[in-house]
């Protein structure tokens, strides 16, 4: 730890050698929810899919907020819930909210 | 110096919340990335707190917390759920457990350390 630094100026620093990080694991969730998005759209989407894909998006809300990526954390939520909702899945919102959840944290 | 125990199988929710509370309020961390570990560490270490996140594989949080509290020895030691789950109803079911507190993610980790000591009674 820099001496020089605060104690949240060092917590800010480490916060984003810990964000390069993880950016494997992050891209790795977000193609899952892409590719769950995309089977849905194309009427394949599994429940086991459906289910995995509901735990990722419930993985990635609460944790983008955590990096200041608050939007990102509110476009995941609203996909686990529509992956979660029983009957058929909102193809349409899912692939916006997959598109736009990508932009959000920059990948 | 207070002795924190997180308990988190998502590597990046414990890394960041280990950093926060140790850089930001100098808190000994110690985690585990199961629950069975964790109750392990809680018996050996003896905590001054747990954070624990509610949904886990294997064992779950709620089911953790009931565990630990058949154990005398760790029974007393507050602990505190983290979770991602917003609806009203989960949230009021995981504070019928009788958690110390119940925190929600996203957390600041900036302010984690206060919502903590605030939470337990502890500034």
């Amino acid at each position: 730890m820099d001496p020089k630094l605060t104690p949240e100026e060092s917590a800010k620093r480490m916060l984003a050698a810990l964000w390069e990080r993880n950016l494997p694991v992050l891209r790795d969730r977000l193609d899952q929810l892409d590719a769950a998005s995309e089977a849905a759209a194309t009427g394949s989407l599994s429940a086991l899919m459906r289910e995995d894909a509901a735990s990722t998006a419930h993985k990635l809300a609460g944790s983008l907020g955590m990096f200041g990526y608050q939007r990102g954390t509110e476009f995941a939520r609203k996909m686990e819930l529509l992956f979660s909702e029983p009957g058929a899945v909102d193809a349409l919102s899912l692939r916006e909210l997959a598109s736009s959840l990508r932009e959000s944290v920059n990948l | 110096m207070r002795r924190i125990l997180i308990i988190d199988d998502e590597d990046d929710i414990r890394e960041v919340a280990a950093l926060s509370l140790e850089s930001v309020a100098g808190w000994q961390i110690s985690t585990a990335d199961c629950a069975a570990e964790g109750i392990k560490k809680a018996i050996a270490e003896k905590p001054d707190a747990i954070l624990m996140d509610v949904m886990m594989p294997a064992m779950d949080g709620p089911t953790a917390f009931k565990e630990m509290q058949k154990l005398p020895e760790i029974a007393h030691i507050p602990v505190i759920l983290l979770t991602a789950k917003v609806q009203g109803v989960d949230q009021r079911r995981f504070a019928g457990l009788g958690v110390a507190a119940v925190l929600f993610k996203p957390f600041d980790p900036l302010s984690l350390s206060e919502e903590i000591s605030t939470a337990l009674g502890w500034s």
